[in-house]
This record gives structure tokens, sequence and C-alpha cells, in this order.
């Protein structure tokens, strides 16, 4: 059989394929679901659409607004300008990158979706409540679950693999309970809001990021040496650490 | 027994009376309030360990001198954070 001149140049995915244990066909089959929509989750989808993932859906109720442009490379100023949502918008311009993808989104709560129907989720949250959601809903139902944040210059990846790891809930305590009840008062009447002091830092979330799709990646081809339990950089000290986060036998989601 | 709580944010340190029957929850919530830091969440690292905070400095097998390290735990990655007071 003849090959010709040039012709692994016309394979999107001919460098990954020399990985000897990447295989196109498993990635490009996995269910994903990004939840979240803001820096992570452009990061995030950004990674996972030029790893070779082709079923990716993304959820997320906000629009955009101008803030967003210096830590989002899926969002312009015309996006801005039209309050377009960024769920829509994330899941248009991956179809730019690889038309074949099956790109779903939803402009909606995380707690609208059935996790179920995914093989792997990408938490890319900002609060603690939609979180533990993920969490709790992805141990039940066995579906790894690869959660990340950032603060400032700190960020961390949380990787769930039901039932044999530890879960976010196995680490909480009162100073998350606290946080938790002050977004619950949302619903109520005098409302104030504030920009918290530590916005997301685009260096910062592509680190975290990038880290959270390598796991899923590892987890697709069933690879064993995801990380365990958490993988915490701080920007600050020029440090990372992988940290032990044992199973807390109390912990619910442990206990049924 | 006395052991050293740091704050890895500033990298201060202080020194801690603890029994044996304190809880992490305690040791956090005390540095947090000594230090005064902001509204978030936090956790203690000792070593390559999160500690539960349910457990007892007994069962975290502290011990005299040991340095934990007040960490937060991030909570954001939406580039517009809302937060409610």
């Amino acid at each position: 059989m003849a090959i010709r001149v040039g012709e692994n140049d016309m394979d999107i995915y001919s460098r990954m394929k020399l990985y000897d244990w990447y295989d196109i066909k498993k990635v490009k089959n996995k269910k994903i679901l990004v939840a979240g929509a803001g820096a992570l989750g452009n990061e995030v989808s950004k990674n996972l659409i030029l790893s070779g993932y082709e079923n990716i859906t993304i959820v997320d109720m906000d629009y955009i607004v101008h803030s967003n442009l210096s830590r989002c490379i899926f969002f312009k100023r015309k996006d801005a300008n039209l309050h377009r949502k960024k769920a829509e918008v994330i899941a248009e311009r991956l179809v730019e990158i690889n038309p074949d993808a099956k790109i779903r989104y939803y402009v909606d709560k995380i707690e609208s979706l059935d996790v179920k129907n995914y093989d792997i989720v990408l938490g890319c949250l900002d609060n603690i409540a939609s979180r533990l959601y993920l969490n709790s809903n992805c141990y039940f139902y066995h579906i790894p679950y690869i959660d990340g944040a950032t603060h400032g210059l700190i960020g961390k990846v949380q990787v769930v693999i039901p039932p044999e790891t530890s879960c976010l809930q196995c680490g909480m305590n009162a100073t998350h309970s606290k946080f938790l009840e002050k977004r619950f008062s949302c619903t109520g009447k005098n409302v104030k809001y504030f920009e918290p002091n530590m916005p997301s830092d685009i260096n910062t979330t592509s680190i975290i990021a990038a880290i959270q799709v390598q796991e899923a990646l590892k987890i697709t081809h069933g690879m064993k040496n995801y990380i365990k339990n958490i993988f915490y950089y701080d920007g600050n000290r020029n440090f990372f650490s992988i940290l032990q986060l044992p199973i807390n036998p109390k912990c619910p989601n442990h206990n049924k | 027994m006395k052991i050293s709580v740091k704050d890895a944010e500033t990298g201060n340190r202080i020194s801690m009376e603890v029994d044996d029957d304190n809880t992490i929850e305690e040791i956090i919530e005390e540095a947090a309030n000594y230090w005064r830091k902001n509204p978030g969440a936090y956790v203690i690292r000792f070593g390559k360990k999160i500690l539960q905070a349910e457990n007892t400095v007994k069962e975290a097998r502290l011990q005299e001198e040991d340095v934990i390290e007040l960490i937060p735990d991030p909570e954001g990655g939406k580039c517009f954070q809302k937060i409610c007071l």
C-alpha cells in the first residue's frame, strides 16, 4: 500500500496518536459534561476539543459581560455587547474548531441536568452548593467527577472516582458551611453582592483546566495513575503538591 | 500540647495549645478568626494530607511541635463571581 507525502499532516490527531496509550475512538465516544462556562469552563472546553473529545455538553445560566473577556478565550466583545449566553457561545466556537463534534449546551442551572447521562463530569463552578450537588450525584451514579477551582493564584483539582476515592464532601468543614449558607440566603430580599477580592486569574485557570482535562484523558483510557486525591497549586509560593484526602466514614456519600 | 499553625497565604505562624480531644474544625476556626481571614473556605494540611475536620488532634496523630498549615480551599472558577453577604 502506497502512502502519500504529507498524508500524516492531514490527520488532526496524528500527533496525539503517537502516544501509545491514546485511543481516538475512546476519546471521541466519551460523553463529557462541562459544568460552568466561565474562565475554567472556557479553558477546559478548549483543551477537551483539542484533545479529541467530540461529545461535549456545556451547562451554564450566565451571560457574557466585558469583564469576562480577559479570561475567556472563546468570548468576544460582540458577545458581551449582546449579553449572549456563555454556554451557547462556547458550544458555537467549539464546533468552529471541530465541525464533526456533537456539542450540546443548556442555559440552565446545573441542578436541572441528569448527570447519569454522562461518562465524565468536569466541574468548573464558582460555588460550593453546585459542587456538592454534582459531587453527590456523580458519586451515586459512579461517574468520575473532576472538580477544578481557583482563588487568585491558588488552584486545585480534585479527582473523585466513586467508589474508590474520597469525595468533595469528605473534606468539608464549618468554613465551607458558612460560605454555603451565605449563598443560600441569596433568595431573600435586601441581598447584597460584592465582587470578591480574589478574581480568577487566567494563568492559574489555564493550569487548573489543563490538569482537569489531563485527568479526564487518563480516566477515559482506564489508567490508574490519576491524581489521588487533590492537585494543589500555589502560584504565590511557586509550588504544587499532591494532597491526600482519606474517605471520611461519616460522609453521607460513603454511608449509603 | 503545643503545635504550630502556619498561614499559607502570609507565611505567619502561631503557636497553639491544643488538647487531644480538640477537633481539626476547632483549630481551623481558631486560626481563621485569629488572622481575621476573609470569608471563604479553609482546610488544614499536615504534610501531604488534608486533615478531616471532624477528627480530633489524637485521631489526626498530631504531636508536640508539629507544624500544620491553614490553606485556602479554592471555590472559584467562573470569571464573574457573585457572592451574597
